[in-house]
């Protein structure tokens, strides 16, 4: 069964939509700062999202809030309206920050007094990622907010095609948001994988990533709904792969199988072999170890040829915006047919046996790969292709 | 100089397996029966990466210490006894 | 979809076989709790999982850092597979898992709060952070059975386990795998607690009663963690088939032997509860035995499951009646085909797990 991409969205520090991205790749604009959004004395550059219709925190969560925002242009993108009703629609969303309930002022308060306003409590309750976006658009459907720490939102977009492929729904609305939150950037300062620089992923000398916010979500349609509703797109969804590392909490299983095995399969999924693949949207953190084992991994199923890029230049880690960011990315090179060069790489690491593409390059193939690895231990792979699209009815 | 230095070290060695044992929660193993030159990492005690940035928070807390680069805590991290000369020097 | 194993942690203790002994005692008082208030005669009653029920030292050892969370976590889905029998071939990613959770690891979570004001940002503990994100019980799960195959873990507040069902059997389908691990995990903690007093009407004597229909129905916080092992293949010690579903109208729900009865205190308004118990179908609810979870259903699957497979209707725990109902008043040898789950969920939908033998 066919699965199609009919609408993207995108908002990150490198643009509040998709054309604002590409504008960005074109210029390799790359808009870090110090974090604004918090008190913090920590020295590590962030990727924040600059934007008035942004929500801080008052009366919805911001993750929330940035999620509404590419939802929008999703659908826009799709040519929707924001009512479902009545349609077999499921949501799936990736985050992190927003499964908890990690208010410091709220919790502060109560270790001091026992006792705390509600109102954090309120937010948090209300803010399940994909229950309140369902609610918002009345999608009747399943609804998942997957957890998967930095591959939340491409294993969100896994979750989907599942669903659509065993007809639990028609219509998928999946990616990931995640909000720049001083919880995690403390927790990723003491692992000591914070750069106080800016990030340069697969570089000799990256030293760690920078932490970054948004939302990627793509609104994806079997066939026959997109057909009978007489929406074309070229784009689709052709596979997904996921295997668990069974290693380590923070460390990736250093042979790289767990990341070798989530690619095979998502390549087996779509029905393609590696030599189908044009470039691949690389998960590429900057950190020592994940670029190392995912370069070494990308040259083994590739070859040394491969295209690839992270995008974590122009966005930061927007952990689990991320997955849903990055194949919004690669579904819109595809489209556009060019990637950008992956910001921050100067010189390769002789332990990597590829270098990323280091300028703005034009493919022309019919499939592309993103790939995300995570915490504990998850690795997910993603293939998207442009084919002809589907042809609606006269 | 020497001889406060063969005076303090026990003492920190000491604190040091009090403290690794109570935050690393090595279960099982009380902080005497680490010994001074035994390997810390992988075969040795069995502590990995994630133990290594929680003994940098530790250093951090109770010494003052910061280790900045963590290609040197390779070095500084290989037993008790070289992180006990480590927190010595850098007190 | 058929549960071919099942492992349980609550209140109760650890093992299936532990909630068959927990449902033949019936209802037993909660524990009660010292809250961190300025008044210290507040207590607050909760259902919390003993210490010795997850003190299992070759588990532990291998798992030394883990939170409550993660251990009985691990420790239900590594007795989820022995109980099936099915050896796992570690090889191939045979096995995926789908982790549902509420609420997540928010002990730990308020734990690393702790160091960030104690503290400061620059020196908090990284193993703490580790622990706070959802997914550390899933990565324990994967590396101490050595499974290889696809892992999610969810956080809902509305059909934890209702949605991993229809995921995992949409996996299972698609074969990307060829056993799925579901388990659905929360965790008591001081300040849920304490949220849980200012939002829910607490029980006072400790008795969450399903059968009230109350508009403002009383609950008792409880944890625990279910695993079930699942399969489309037929499997030696196959409990039941299990099949989730939504309705939007009660009239509709098909005729089981059984009903059980959801309602926990958790999600609000218990009175549409009333016409999903006809006379002719005998009513169960189980909640008092383990106390109120958004993912108290994992637990009642496990009873109806455990019912199938006996062929035994356990007595309701706390048995008030004010709509004489057909209650399940005591235990005892019964011809059970079908029992079916029904749960009114905060979003106001109504999730049906049937559960057929």
């Amino acid at each position: 069964m066919k699965i199609f991409i009919t609408g993207i969205g995108g908002i990150s520090a490198a643009g509040r939509n998709i054309t604002e991205h590409l504008e960005s790749f074109q210029l390799m604009r790359r808009n870090a700062g110090t974090v604004s959004l918090f008190d913090t004395f920590l020295p590590y550059p962030v990727f924040e999202v600059k934007s008035p219709l942004i929500n801080k925190q008052k009366n919805e969560m911001r993750t929330l809030s940035l999620a509404m925002s590419a939802l929008k242009e999703a659908l826009h993108d799709a040519g929707l309206q924001k009512d479902f009703s009545g349609i077999k629609t499921g949501v799936c969303l990736g985050t992190s920050v927003a499964s908890q309930l990690n208010d410091i002022d709220f919790y502060r308060t109560y270790r001091n007094t026992g006792a705390a306003d509600m109102a954090a409590v309120d937010r948090f309750l209300k803010g399940n990622l994909a229950e309140a976006v369902a609610r918002s658009i009345k999608a009747s459907g399943p609804s998942i907010t997957v957890v998967n720490a930095c591959s939340s939102g491409a294993d969100a977009i896994g979750v989907a095609l599942s669903w659509l492929r065993n007809g639990v729904c028609d219509i998928a609305i999946a990616g990931g948001a995640d909000e720049l939150n001083r919880v995690p950037l403390c927790g990723f300062g003491a692992l000591g994988i914070l750069s106080k620089f800016l990030c340069s992923p697969f570089d000799r000398d990256r030293s760690g990533l920078n932490l970054g916010e948004g939302a990627g979500i793509l609104i994806l349609e079997t066939e026959e709904f997109s057909r009978l509703r007489g929406k074309k797109s070229v784009l689709r969804l052709a596979g997904y792969g996921a295997a668990a590392d069974a290693y380590h909490l923070t460390a990736p299983r250093p042979d790289g199988s767990g990341l070798e095995s989530a690619l095979r399969k998502s390549l087996a999924d779509a029905n393609i072999t590696p030599q189908d693949v044009c470039f691949v949207n690389a998960h590429g953190t900057a950190t020592h170890d994940n670029d190392k084992v995912e370069g070494i991994m990308l040259e083994k199923i590739f070859g040394q040829q491969i295209k690839f890029l992270s995008t974590k230049g122009y966005t930061g880690h927007t952990l689990g915006a991320a997955g849903g960011l990055e194949a919004a990315f690669t579904a819109t090179a595809l489209r556009e047919g060019w990637i950008p060069a992956s910001a921050g790489f100067v010189q390769q690491d002789e332990n990597i046996p590829v270098r990323p593409i280091t300028e703005q390059t034009q493919i022309n193939g019919s499939f592309a790969v993103s790939t995300s690895l995570a915490f504990g231990g998850n690795n997910a792979s993603i293939v998207i292709s442009k084919d002809q699209g589907n042809q609606p009815e006269p | 100089m020497e001889d406060q230095k063969e005076m303090e070290l026990p003492e920190i060695r000491k604190k040091l397996k009090e403290l690794l044992v109570e935050n690393l929660s090595l279960e099982g193993i009380k902080p005497e029966e680490i010994k001074d030159d035994e390997i810390l990492f992988g075969e040795g005690l069995g502590l990995d990466s994630l133990d290594a940035v929680e003994i940098v928070v530790l250093l951090q807390r109770n010494f003052g210490i910061e280790v900045k680069d963590m290609k040197e805590g390779q070095k500084i991290f290989y037993s008790i006894d070289t992180l006990a000369n480590y927190v010595y020097e850098n007190m | 979809m058929n549960i071919a194993g099942i492992g349980i942690i609550s209140t109760r203790g650890r093992g299936i076989d532990s909630l068959d002994i927990a449902l033949r005692q019936g209802w037993i008082a909660p524990s009660q709790t010292k809250s961190h208030s300025n008044d210290q005669n507040v207590f607050y009653p909760a259902y919390r999982v003993k210490k010795e029920t997850i003190n299992d030292i070759t588990i532990l050892k291998k798992i030394r850092r883990a939170d409550k969370f993660s251990k009985m976590a691990v420790m239900a889905a590594r007795d989820a597979v022995i109980d099936s029998g099915i050896q796992i071939n570690h090889k191939e990613s045979e096995v995926g898992i789908i982790l549902a959770t509420a609420f997540g690891p928010h002990v730990t979570t308020f734990r690393f709060l702790d160091d960030i004001i104690d503290y400061g940002d620059g020196s908090v503990s990284p193993t703490t952070f580790s622990h706070s994100v959802h997914n550390a019980a899933a990565s324990y799960i994967s590396s101490l059975l050595n499974i290889r195959g696809p892992t999610v873990t969810i956080t809902q507040f509305a059909s934890p386990i209702h949605q991993s069902l229809i995921l995992a059997k949409a996996w299972l389908t698609e074969k990307r795998c060829k056993y799925v691990l579901i388990g659905c995990v929360d965790v008591c903690g001081n300040v849920m607690e304490y949220i849980c007093n200012q939002k829910l009407r607490i029980a006072n004597d400790g008795k969450i009663r399903p059968f009230n229909f109350s508009a403002s129905p009383s609950s008792v916080p409880g944890e625990g963690s279910v695993f079930f092992m699942t399969t489309l293949e037929n499997c030696q010690n196959k409990y039941c088939e299990i099949i989730p579903a939504y309705i939007t109208n009660c009239d509709t729900i098909e005729k089981s032997d059984i009903n059980i009865i959801e309602a926990d205190g958790m999600a609000g308004d218990e009175t549409s509860y009333q016409n999903t118990a006809p006379v002719d179908v005998f009513a169960g609810g189980y909640s008092p035995i383990f106390g109120s979870m958004k993912i108290i259903s994992a637990f009642h699957c496990t009873v109806s499951a455990l019912m199938l497979k006996k062929q035994i209707r356990y007595a309701c725990p706390v048995q008030d009646n004010p709509y004489d109902l057909n209650l399940i008043t005591k235990t005892e040898s019964a011809e059970i085909k079908q029992i079916c789950c029904i749960r009114k969920n905060c979003a106001n939908k109504t999730d049906i797990i049937k559960l057929i033998r």
